[in-house]
């Protein structure tokens, strides 16, 4: 009960603070999505079904991207420039509620990037999606372990690092990840790398899930994901809970 | 006593000892002032207090309860304005004040009445609305300090406060604290500001290095000096420097300056000899004032600021 009336008013106080910045996120994400659904059809003079099908749904994956792991570190590395984090540090209230709420109030502001994205994608492409009611849990998952992976860089490292870590991974996600293509067009040892990072599996969940096309659901991009959703949650409680 | 701390130490790494063996007690009702120099152990202290830091050695009860062991309890019965200034980007300080009240547990009426009447007792009303980034240091402050004390719990602890607030708007602030007093919360008040502590503080706790230098009532303090009252003279240009007459018990001259201290018995004495100095010239202008706690503090940190130079050497 206590933890809940925690969440709900830091919810508030986090509302209050970003609402400045809500608009700018949306022209961000939309901007993005438009960027890899018309621009990308520039360098690829014909477009077939099957990778019409990529770019539709890897642009909404990397807005979710973008945000967890771009947009949210970056605040947090000025929240803990300008002292929010070592303010927060001292309120009467579980490390839990602090964090559950930081990390819904950044599911919440990627939504609407989200829907925007896709709309552009199935306008500028004709698709016929086939939306599999699991879309709700892998967009929350795919949003989460974002979230999860950007708070723990952003807790665990220097301000100044977490922006530059940041940026990286955007350039990852962007260029050398197959979201946006199939994974069998990158060199072997890239496919191996990317076997274990999270990013293939966040475009696999959320195309599996928008376009099942009757192949059903694989549950390994959700466990995958599962896995490093709990570890970046974990590390981002333990950093806040530190005492020196 | 709802604060205990006994032989705390906190040592940081690199072997930075932030607090040596320190001891302090606050009560229900009860304002401390913490004085020292930057460094001292001051924040560390606080911070320990607060649950944020664990202490090398010593033991802390507030309320009986040990912040270390359960510090979700220290954050609950604690408020604390940290020195930093509070993050205020985009939020008004009656939305930032109101927040923290219920966020710290007062019901929503409670919390309302609670920040009108702090923001209109700081006359700080006229900002309520004003997103913080435009709001000035002091006024910044200032609602910080709300946020702390809104919903103030057992124990309050602000660390300077007053910087960066006007002389008018200081003084309505220690009249807020003295009130969180009065309504019975142990307040410790972490301040440069010697002249103003001494007139809202009912005991001071010099730090130095991290240590207890000295503890007492601001009256205390100044009895523990071996003189009471200072005589300040300011030198005509080119005229000769005074010989130290033998009643002074310190003498110290400075460009134009020269100040005795002197023990109030020989008040008379002293003025007599001003007064002749100053009909001969030999003196433009003369003042006797009561010793400064500020005077007394200032010589208490530098005599172990010597001491300890001659450790280290």
């Amino acid at each position: 009960m206590r933890w809940l009336r925690s969440y709900l008013l830091l919810l508030r106080w986090h509302a209050i603070r970003l609402k400045f910045i809500l608009p700018l996120m949306l022209v961000i994400q939309t901007l993005l999505a438009v960027g890899i659904v018309v621009g990308f059809s520039f360098l690829m003079p014909e477009v077939d079904k099957a990778t019409a099908l990529y770019l539709a749904t890897g642009a909404p994956t990397l807005g979710l991207i973008t945000v967890g792991m771009v947009l949210a570190p970056q605040m947090i590395a000025q929240s803990k420039t300008e002292g929010t984090f070592e303010y927060n540090r001292t309120l009467p209230v579980p490390r839990t509620a602090i964090l559950a709420a930081d990390v819904t109030t950044w599911l919440l502001t990627s939504l609407p990037g989200l829907a925007l994205a896709l709309l552009t994608a199935t306008l500028r492409f004709d698709l016929d999606l086939d939306v599999s009611p699991l879309v709700v849990p892998a967009i929350l998952l795919v949003a989460l372990t974002a979230t999860g992976l950007g708070y723990a860089v952003a807790y665990a490292v220097p301000p100044a690092v977490a922006s530059l870590i940041s940026q990286v991974i955007v350039f990852i996600a962007l260029m050398f990840s197959p979201i946006n293509f199939p994974a069998d067009r990158l060199p072997g040892w890239l496919q191996a790398v990317h076997e274990v990072l999270p990013f293939q599996y966040m475009a696999d969940a959320i195309r599996d899930t928008l376009a099942a096309g009757g192949n059903g659901v694989s549950g390994l991009p959700f466990a995958v994901l599962a896995v490093w959703c709990v570890a970046g949650l974990a590390l981002t409680l333990r950093v806040m809970t530190r005492r020196s | 006593m709802l604060l205990q701390i006994d032989h705390l130490t906190k040592i940081y790494q690199r072997d930075v000892r932030a607090n040596d063996d320190l001891s302090l007690h606050v009560a229900e009702g009860e304002v401390l002032g913490l004085l020292g120099h930057n460094g001292a152990g001051k924040t560390t202290l606080l911070n320990q207090v607060a649950g944020l830091v664990k202490p090398t050695e010593g033991t802390i009860r507030i309320d009986g309860r040990d912040p270390v062991a359960d510090p979700a309890f220290a954050r609950q019965v604690c408020s604390l304005q940290l020195q930093a200034q509070a993050p205020l980007t985009g939020v008004t300080p009656r939305q930032a004040i109101d927040i923290l009240g219920r966020i710290r547990g007062g019901s929503r009426q409670q919390v309302k009445e609670r920040s009108e009447q702090l923001m209109s007792a700081l006359d700080i009303t006229e900002w309520a609305d004003t997103p913080g980034e435009k709001l000035s240091g002091g006024i910044r402050r200032l609602t910080a300090f709300c946020m702390a004390v809104v919903e103030p719990g057992l124990l309050v602890m602000l660390d300077e406060p007053t910087n960066d607030v006007d002389p008018v708007r200081r003084r309505l602030m220690w009249e807020q604290v003295r009130k969180l007093a009065t309504d019975g919360c142990a307040v410790i008040i972490v301040t440069h500001n010697v002249t103003e502590a001494e007139r809202s503080v009912d005991r001071l706790v010099v730090l130095d290095h991290g240590r207890v230098a000295a503890t007492g009532t601001p009256a205390e303090l100044r009895r523990q000096a071996s003189s009471d009252l200072r005589l300040e003279l300011t030198l005509t240009p080119g005229a000769a420097v005074p010989e130290a007459p033998a009643w002074a018990s310190s003498t110290n001259v400075t460009d134009q300056r020269m100040v005795i201290s002197i023990a109030s018995a020989d008040a008379p004495q002293a003025i007599a000899w001003a007064q002749q100095l100053h009909a001969a010239e030999g003196v433009a202008q003369f003042v006797l004032n009561p010793i400064s706690l500020e005077d007394i503090y200032v010589g208490l940190t530098n005599t172990s600021e010597e001491n300890h130079d001659a450790v280290a050497a």
